[in-house]
């Protein structure tokens, strides 16, 4: 029985399937909904995810059968099979993916029927089942996937030994997504892997399409895309692993291992792919050691994020930059089963640092838990307080940073005070980002 | 006018008779009011289109209202989606509410989150709690529960629940119906959300009662309400517009309060001591000024919108002569029209000849193409988003439009990128949303409003002139935009008759596919 959210860090299964979409060329949408769905949807989707922008289909130009009272009087069906006629005649596009808002499922219309009618047009035309009440932004990336793998990529029996798919970077969610899945990418390709990413540079609806010959799903988190990659399972024969989001040289070693164990690569190849990241890695990281130790750059810090960044973030922070995360809070909608396997992320650092973790979709809740980390200051002479702390989390973690005086760096959904282009925050260089991000804050003044 | 005895308002399509899909000239627009097309059973009313992009709803406008009163929580009764642009709006709302009171929080707001379940079983429950919840940790002075689709489908009560509630808290509940799916007008948001603050926040502010009360204080009494106005703010003004029109109605003597818009829920009690409501824009506000003229008496104002020299002059006349300030406003307005007249020559001799299309509201683009008038621009096109009668005294202000494009569509960027292929014109005004297709046009773009810029009043005059002829001196962005971006259109589309989607009443039941 889910609860009402304060500020929700998401929006709901139509707007991730709507962000999804956004990140495949030659998509269209249609959405077959309210008329404010999809305008809504557009004016969380963009500023939230760093000013991501409607995109060739995007914002307000995306179809809507805009489905009011007075045509669910007959239902809306006749409205949609007249939008599906329409959009084909004036939108240029290769796949048109019809997806559903709460009011048309509640009234009943079959999309499916009319959707199959477009069967002989000539194009792709596809329903998704995507009411808001369905789920938040991350089931519709689920849902979005179910339908491209049911129904658009193609079934291809022999697979590809070199090559692979990766899941669990969900666009615009993931505020990062587009450089996140360039470095994954590039991480791949030191292993002699060939890599489709769904949604990266220059990757088109044709990559989708051959996505059936990979011989393996590499899925970047412990809860996004654990669904689509055991649909791959069942429907294309596809295995996967689940590797959790790699942040740091570390983490990124354990990927690749991972994925060299999974596939049947040799480990040397790994170990050296490994080396070579942590060289260049290192050489970069090294600059710091001066200002770092000449005036004590250490800092507390405070995770608030997603189920990708708030493990990783972490414990890069601990294992990597020294840093003391004393508190994470985990801001999805998550089971018992699937924050047990994220609680572990948090244990045996390197560092022996243990991080409190917090389950909460609350955005008033963190003030809470900062109580419980640490101890009051009982107005004794001396207090050893928790400063100078970092705040790492959303842009709705302003205030709480502002009222205790801590700096802040916006990573997790929504990121409206930053704009974001190529940034990534995953792998070696995504590290080397994080960062830059994060002293780039604590010498900004001098 | 009294809707109060309803659950909420009703949608401007019966109410107004208000128009979203109209394809034409100016002057074949002005015939079609002649002739009765947009009435009940004229030819207009309820026409749509047989494709259609996403344009908002009543919800989504609601909330750009609602998440600007000060000191208030506001629940989204409704999935997880909606109201999620809200998201857009966390850092500006907190800058400009505390443009107002130093110490105002950002929006806090709470979605009810309703699942699969909760469509089968209602929502009750979880909009209980939310309310009882955001009564004990943020302790506002108003609870404002916005309701959705689903709600409004499965049938909650809402109502009652509220009025269950209301007995257990201490801030006041404003509960608001702006369900989308009730009307393709969404500026029924407007109706919606006045509706809610009519039937909650107003009532006569509490004073100090005199056991005998002295002749010289009540007398002081009337004379300090004979002076003060109320203006009706829009959220889509900035601060700076509003500290313009007190500048001028301050020059008349006038005290000026500013409502719904980043006002505390008890200024609306406050406002009921007033002498006089002044609307901005006809779009806005005949809801909750006709409604307030009925049960408290106070007179109201609704005719043009104060952008543009004229419009801002007529404006100003109008509220000083209900106050019988006719000569002082003369005056005023002769000093401020000298001053500024000189100080646009500069930008008339940069923009003069260039053709400008404008697009949004259909007050706001008519107010602002007399700006453009004035600095001997030609007007290219005008795409509104919708049309009712509140269009008619703009209309005035503006001179030789008869044969100028005239559109009318909520949002629809389709129509408008054909327009513009068609139209070429120099410069987009626009709205805000839908412009990245404009911009792969390559023209430049001026947005047609701003919170934090001033258009109105004898300033804005000058401040948008100013700001046009910058944005004209270089357009480099959207050029290069349009050189390596294309367009969502096909090419067959621009080919064709921007209006050929229009379609009459219902006349999908008979040409559906």
């Amino acid at each position: 029985m889910s609860k009402f959210v304060d500020r929700p860090r998401y929006t709901c299964a139509l707007g991730g399937a709507l962000a999804t979409l956004r990140a495949i060329p030659r998509v269209i949408p249609i959405i077959h909904a309210s008329s404010g769905c999809g305008h809504n949807l557009h004016n969380a989707i963009n500023p939230g995810a760093g000013y991501l922008g409607g995109g060739y289909c995007g914002g307000l130009a995306l179809p809507s059968s805009n489905v009011a009272e007075r045509d669910v009087v007959f239902g809306g069906e006749n409205r949609l099979r007249e939008q599906i006629a329409s959009t084909l005649e004036i939108m240029d596009g290769d796949l048109f993916m019809v997806l559903t808002g709460c009011m048309v499922e509640m009234i009943g219309d079959d999309v499916d029927a009319v959707v199959s009618e477009f069967e002989d047009s000539g194009k792709h035309v596809i329903a998704v089942h995507t009411p808001s009440f369905r789920g938040n932004s991350f089931t519709g990336y689920e849902l979005v996937f179910d339908a491209l793998i049911r129904k658009f990529i193609k079934r291809q029996p022999g697979k590809d030994k070199g090559f692979v798919n990766v899941l669990g970077i969900v666009p615009a969610q993931d505020v990062f997504w587009k450089g996140n899945l360039r470095e994954i990418k590039r991480l791949l390709g030191k292993l002699g892997l060939r890599v489709n990413t769904f949604f990266g540079e220059g990757e088109t609806l044709e990559d989708i399409r051959n996505a059936g010959r990979a011989s393996l799903n590499i899925v970047v988190s412990d809860v996004y895309g654990i669904e689509a990659a055991r649909k791959f399972e069942d429907v294309h024969g596809i295995p996967y692993i689940s590797t959790g989001f790699p942040i740091g040289a570390d983490a990124t070693s354990e990927f690749l291992f991972a994925v060299a164990e999974a596939l049947g690569i040799e480990r040397s190849l790994a170990e050296e792919a490994s080396e070579s990241e942590k060289q260049v890695y290192y050489d970069y990281l090294e600059r710091l050691a001066d200002i770092y130790n000449d005036i004590d750059l250490q800092r507390y810090a405070v995770i608030v994020g997603d189920s990708n960044y708030a493990p990783a973030v972490s414990r890069f922070l601990s294992d990597e930059l020294g840093w003391l995360p004393e508190l994470a809070v985990i801001t999805d909608f998550l089971d018992e089963r699937q924050k047990n396997i994220l609680e572990k992320r948090f244990e045996n650092y390197e560092s022996g640092i243990r991080p409190m973790v917090r389950f909460d979709t609350d955005a008033s809740s963190v003030k809470r838990y900062m109580a419980d980390i640490w101890p009051r200051n009982r107005n004794q002479r001396y207090y050893d307080s928790m400063n100078p702390t970092v705040v790492i989390g959303s842009v709705y973690e302003r205030e709480l940073a502002a009222e205790f005086g801590y700096p802040l760096l916006t990573l997790s959904f929504p990121v409206t005070n930053r704009v974001v282009l190529n940034r990534a925050y995953a792998g070696t260089n995504g590290a080397l980002s994080l960062a830059e991000d994060l002293f780039s804050i604590l010498v900004a003044g001098r | 006018m009294n809707y109060l005895d309803a659950k909420s308002a009703p949608a401007r399509e019966d109410r107004l008779k208000t128009n979203i899909a109209f394809g034409g000239t100016c002057a074949k627009l002005k015939g079609c009011i002649r002739a009765g097309c947009f009435g009940r059973n004229g030819c207009l009313n309820l026409a749509d289109r047989r494709f259609s992009q996403t344009q908002g709803c009543q919800f989504s406008l609601s909330l750009s209202i609602l998440n600007t009163i000060r000191n208030a929580v506001v629940i989204m009764h409704a999935p997880i989606g909606c109201g999620s642009c809200t998201i857009g709006n966390v850092g500006v709302n907190r800058i400009f509410k505390q443009l107002r009171d130093p110490s105002a929080e950002g929006v806090i707001w709470l979605s009810t989150n309703l699942d699969e379940a909760d469509v089968i079983n209602g929502g009750e429950n979880k909009l209980r709690e939310a309310v009882l919840y955001a009564d004990r940790e943020f302790r506002p002075e108003a609870i404002i529960v916005a309701n959705g689709c689903v709600p409004a489908l499965i049938g909650d009560d809402i109502d009652s629940i509220l009025a269950d509630l209301q007995a257990q808290i201490s801030a006041v509940i404003v509960p608001v119906h702006c369900e989308g799916f009730k009307t393709k007008v969404m500026a029924t948001a407007y109706d919606s959300v006045y509706h809610g603050i009519l039937k909650n926040c107003m009532e006569l502010p509490e004073r100090r009662r005199y056991i005998v009360e002295p002749d010289i204080e009540k007398l002081r009494e009337q004379y300090r309400i004979s002076r003060n106005v109320n203006v009706l703010n829009v959220s889509s003004m900035s601060r700076q517009d509003e500290l313009e029109l007190q500048r001028l109605l301050n020059a008349l003597g006038l005290n000026v309060t500013f409502i719904p818009c980043y006002a505390e829920p008890e200024d609306f009690r406050y406002s009921l001591e007033s002498s006089l409501n002044v609307s901005i824009c006809g779009t806005h506000d005949d809801y909750f000024v006709e409604h307030i003229k009925e049960k408290y008496g106070i007179p109201f104002l609704i005719d043009t919108i104060p952008i543009g020299r004229k419009n801002t002059d007529r404006w100003l006349m109008g509220i000083a002569e209900h106050f019988g300030l006719e000569s002082e406003a003369k005056r005023l307005i002769e000093q401020e029209n000298k001053i500024l007249d000189e100080s646009l020559e500069p930008f008339r001799k940069a923009l003069s000849g260039k053709r400008a299309f404008l697009a949004g509201g259909e007050v706001r683009i008519m107010a602002t193409a007399e700006i453009l008038q004035d600095l001997g621009m030609e007007i290219a096109g005008f795409k509104a988003h919708h049309f009712d009668r509140f269009i008619e005294p703009v209309f005035d202000a503006i001179d030789g439009v008869d044969d100028v494009v005239m559109e009318v569509a909520t949002n629809q960027p389709f129509e408008q990128s054909n327009l513009l292929n068609r139209l070429r014109p120099d410069v987009l005004i626009a709205h805000t949303g839908g412009n990245n297709i404009a911009a792969k046009h390559g023209i430049p773009i001026l947005p047609l409003f701003g919170p934090s810029y001033n258009y109105m009043g004898y300033s804005g005059v000058f401040e948008v002139a100013r700001r046009l002829n910058r944005i004209m001196r270089n357009s480099q962005f959207n050029r290069k935009l349009s050189q390596h971006c294309r367009l969502p259109f096909r090419k067959e589309w621009y080919e064709k008759d921007p209006f050929a989607y229009i379609k009459a009443q219902d006349a999908v039941k008979e040409d559906a596919v």
